[in-house]
């Protein structure tokens, strides 16, 4: 990752932050990952431009998370599940651990899908694919080369700015866009409930949050950093936000125009693209996908074990020996190969996986944010950062949204 | 970071359960062990049997004692939280306490100095390990009765027993004394009253190696982190601050009060602290100088006013400045006297007006006739010396031509005010190339 060095004082503050594109960029551009794209594709070839608000509440829930945990990481010099331990005690510690692997493991799972599906497109069967990212990307980040191969994968899921481009090709209706923005409307079935809540799901991703209050840990920010780290997250956020928008705005020029309503494979994904780039619609979707997972998927299996070591007490990093840090290569590991290896179930569906992790991803939200909640309008942990009554409010009503989601979610479930 | 290596904690533990001096090895206490975490929520009764309320809290009492006793519980009784002294208390047992008489006050409990609660302040807060030279959680904590009081004998790191606390009922609550470690031998660093100290602690963090040192206090967050300089003996603190990551430093200040950072600052190297205060904010850096003794404030903010750049701004001004008119065995003592500090390898040789003549070599000063006076040794080599203002690169360029381990710094009328060591300039110019090849770990 790129160092968040902020040179005191007087130096250099704007070559500091153009230098940074730090944790919260990442993390924002990493929110497009197959899971992001694929749910987001859905969303607009489903209904249109109707539910685009479900992406503005999202990206306001993300914007102000992300701006909690970088202050609770900054304030506490704690990872979130250390914490969580250590105000909860025991139980609760261990059940926020549980929640983050799990969802951290469903998005992995999303990950690999997103790398087979792109295969799919050239023919290359996920038996093959799957084998050689887990490899890969694993080789990468324990010898430590990780950090030049991450630039190389921001660059390559930076593709997906084409969307913006393509957005623009396809001729949106402007006025049905804004009007879907602003005003909440849409259809009570599981379908629209499901990828509602996927949306918030993806975009407001739990490993997100664990990473950027890590990051600022790990990296030993100080409050002093806080408004660069602040303006790095929410730079991150709305870059989240304009592709997503565009994603969404394009597919549903193309493919909800073309009343392909329901995606079913990478490449009827990858068609909303063919304004832009004609034939090649389908290598710049692979390129960007690919280049999107694995920026994703090698951050994945080391923020969860880093969250896992913060459990236990002691934070472990990539330069302890496995025999001092076993706990943190085990979760590594662990991670990536059960991931993978779902994905290698024959007969599985790529696109099922990759949005209904997402929904998961909503549901182990929740027990996350309440605790975030918490944590901060603790004064003994937060100090003069406690979060005042408004911010309450506004953490408070976020975590409801996500809650009906997630109830409407599981009353359709137990109903139907 | 890097990181001591560890023994793994189990050795840790058996290592301290092998020392007869410790508490924790006495068959009667680790028989008697209750664990902290299993008892919370349990009950509390009168000597009749009677549930009295559940236990929330233990308060602690810490001062000289290496084991704190429990000066009191905190007790939800009809859903109010009140206090009961720690005197009353008759019977523990790992599932229950009983009281001593029926008749209790009940007061609210309001913090003493000097206290702290246990579920509230130490489990599962971070603590440090000081056999195993690193920062880990609290597992659980034992109490046992001792000399009269039921005290705090042991803490427990272990992930097993963590794990156990998951558990329901009383397997949750069952001892697992093959992992405790001694209390004698941990810091922990607590909440808002203060620090935990313990006797013990204190000295066994004397004898750890700065770096090593650096290294917890690094691994810390934010409070405990202050708390823990705090503990440490200011000598030994600035030992360690000296051997920590600048930004690392900077951080750490500000959560210091300017009294305790002046304090570590003045024991530091000039070099070194005034690097520090060169990268603070004004304010905070003029609230720690205005808390120092004024001579060596005035001393710092000139060294903090020079360029880093420059040859003052990497010099230490803590020279040993003899006239060539003193004997051999008065340079002697002066370096005698000051042998604590990096830079006593020779004194500085002015005439009578403080202009600089040479710099004696302590070899040389041995080997003299300890009543011979100073001017006798005076001879070539003479020392190199720059001005405060010269460049770097300049500097590294006498250095190369003249091949000795130091540079002498003069001002304007020739006298001397500084000294540039060769490893000063190394600092100085790996922190340079640092700026752009700063590598920071990928942890994420």
């Amino acid at each position: 990752m790129s160092q968040l060095k902020i040179p005191s004082g007087r130096k250099l503050r704007l070559a500091a932050f153009l230098a940074v594109m730090g944790p919260g960029v990442i993390a924002g551009l990493s929110d497009d990952d197959p899971a992001g794209i694929t749910t987001y594709s859905q969303l607009g070839a489903q209904y249109g431009y109707r539910m685009l608000w479900t992406l503005v509440v999202s990206i306001i829930a993300l914007i102000i998370f992300q701006d909690l945990g970088a202050r609770i990481g900054v304030v506490t010099r704690q990872g979130l599940i250390g914490l969580v331990r250590q105000k909860y005690g025991a139980r609760a510690g261990s059940f926020s651990a549980v929640a983050l692997i799990l969802a951290n493991l469903g998005t992995m799972t999303a990950e690999f899908a997103g790398v087979a599906a792109a295969g799919q497109l050239f023919g290359v069967s996920r038996y093959v694919t799957v084998p050689i990212t887990g490899f890969f990307i694993s080789a990468l980040v324990l010898r430590g080369t990780f950090k030049k191969a991450e630039r190389v994968f921001f660059i390559l899921s930076a593709v997906f700015i084409s969307y913006v481009i393509a957005g623009f090709m396809a001729h949106p209706h402007w006025g049905s866009a804004f009007h879907g923005m602003v005003v909440p409307s849409m259809p009570f079935n599981r379908d629209a409930i499901n990828i509602a809540t996927a949306t918030l799901g993806t975009t407001l991703a739990p490993w997100g949050l664990a990473f950027i209050q890590s990051y600022a840990v790990d990296k030993r920010l100080t409050k002093a950093d806080l408004t660069l780290l602040r303006a790095d997250v929410w730079v991150g956020s709305a870059l989240t936000g304009i592709i997503g928008f565009f994603v969404i705005i394009t597919c549903a020029a193309t493919l909800n125009h073309e009343h392909i309503t329901n995606i079913t494979d990478a490449s009827q994904a990858a068609n909303a693209l063919q304004p832009l780039a004609g034939a090649l619609a389908k290598d710049i979707f692979a390129v960007g996908i690919i280049g999107a997972a694995l920026l994703a998927a090698s951050i994945l299996p080391l923020s969860t074990a880093y969250s896992v070591s913060d459990l236990t007490g002691s934070p472990a990093a990539l330069d302890d020996k496995f025999r001092d840090a076993p706990l943190f290569y085990m979760t590594f590991a662990a991670i990536t190969i059960v991931a993978g290896g779902l994905i290698m179930i024959p007969g599985i569906s790529l696109i099922t996986i990759l949005i209904s992790s997402q929904v998961l991803n909503a549901i182990l939200l929740l027990p996350l944010l309440a605790y975030m909640y918490g944590i901060a309008r603790d004064k003994k942990l937060m100090g003069e950062y406690v979060a005042g009554k408004r911010s309450l409010l506004l953490y408070g009503l976020i975590i409801a949204v996500i809650a009906i989601c997630v109830l409407a979610q599981f009353w359709f479930i137990f109903n139907l | 970071m890097k990181r001591p290596s560890v023994a793994p904690i189990n050795t840790v533990a058996k290592r301290l359960v092998g020392r007869s001096d410790l508490l924790i090895s006495r068959k009667s206490v680790r028989e008697s062990l209750v664990s902290l975490a299993g008892l919370i929520g349990r009950p509390v009764m009168d000597p009749d049997g009677r549930e009295i309320g559940k236990l929330v809290d233990v308060v602690v009492r810490h001062g000289e004692e290496t084991y704190p006793p429990v000066s009191g519980l905190i007790v939800k009784i009809a859903n109010h939280k009140s206090f009961i002294n720690g005197a009353r208390i008759s019977q523990l047992t790992p599932s229950s306490i009983t009281l001593s008489s029926t008749k209790i006050n009940l007061e609210p409990f309001s913090r003493r100095a000097g206290e702290s609660l246990l579920d509230a302040d130490v489990l599962d807060h971070q603590i440090v390990d000081v056999d195993g030279l690193r920062v880990v959680r609290t597992s659980d904590l034992y109490l046992a009765p001792f000399n009269k009081e039921v005290r705090v004998v042991g803490v427990d790191i272990s992930f097993v027993s963590f794990l156990r606390r998951l558990f329901p009922g009383s397997l949750s609550r069952r001892p697992t004394p093959d992992h405790v470690i001694d209390w004698a031998s941990v810091a922990s660093l607590t909440d808002s009253t203060g620090v935990v100290r313990t006797s013990g602690t204190r000295a066994a963090l004397s004898q750890l190696r700065p770096a090593d040192l650096a290294d917890l206090i690094e691994d810390l967050a934010g409070r405990e982190q202050g708390a823990f300089v705090e503990m440490l003996d200011p000598e030994l603190a600035a030992d360690a601050l000296e051997e920590m990551e600048d930004d690392e430093l900077e951080g750490l200040l500000r959560g210091l009060s300017p009294e305790t950072s002046a304090d570590i600052l003045s024991l530091m190297e000039p070099d070194e602290s005034a690097e520090v205060l060169r990268d603070l904010e004004d304010s905070h850096r003029e609230s720690i100088l205005s808390a120092m003794e004024s001579s060596t404030a005035k001393e710092l903010r000139k060294l903090v006013s020079f360029d880093e750049e420059l040859a003052g701004g990497i010099m230490t001004t803590h020279i040993l400045v003899v006239k060539a008119t003193d004997t051999v065995a008065d340079a002697l003592q002066l370096l005698v006297m000051n042998m604590e500090r990096e830079n006593s390898d020779g004194v500085v040789v002015v005439d009578g007006k403080g202009k600089l003549l040479d710099h004696i070599q302590i070899l040389e000063l041995i080997a003299a006739d300890p009543k011979s006076v100073l001017t006798e040794l005076i001879a070539k080599p003479y020392p190199t010396a720059v001005t405060a203002e010269t460049p770097l690169a300049e500097v590294v360029e006498e250095f190369s031509n003249n091949r000795g381990s130091s540079i002498i710094v003069i001002d304007e009328k020739n006298k001397p005010i500084g000294r540039i060591l060769a490893d000063d300039l190394v600092d100085a110019l790996s922190q340079n190339r640092g700026l752009f090849s700063q590598g920071g770990g990928t942890r994420s």
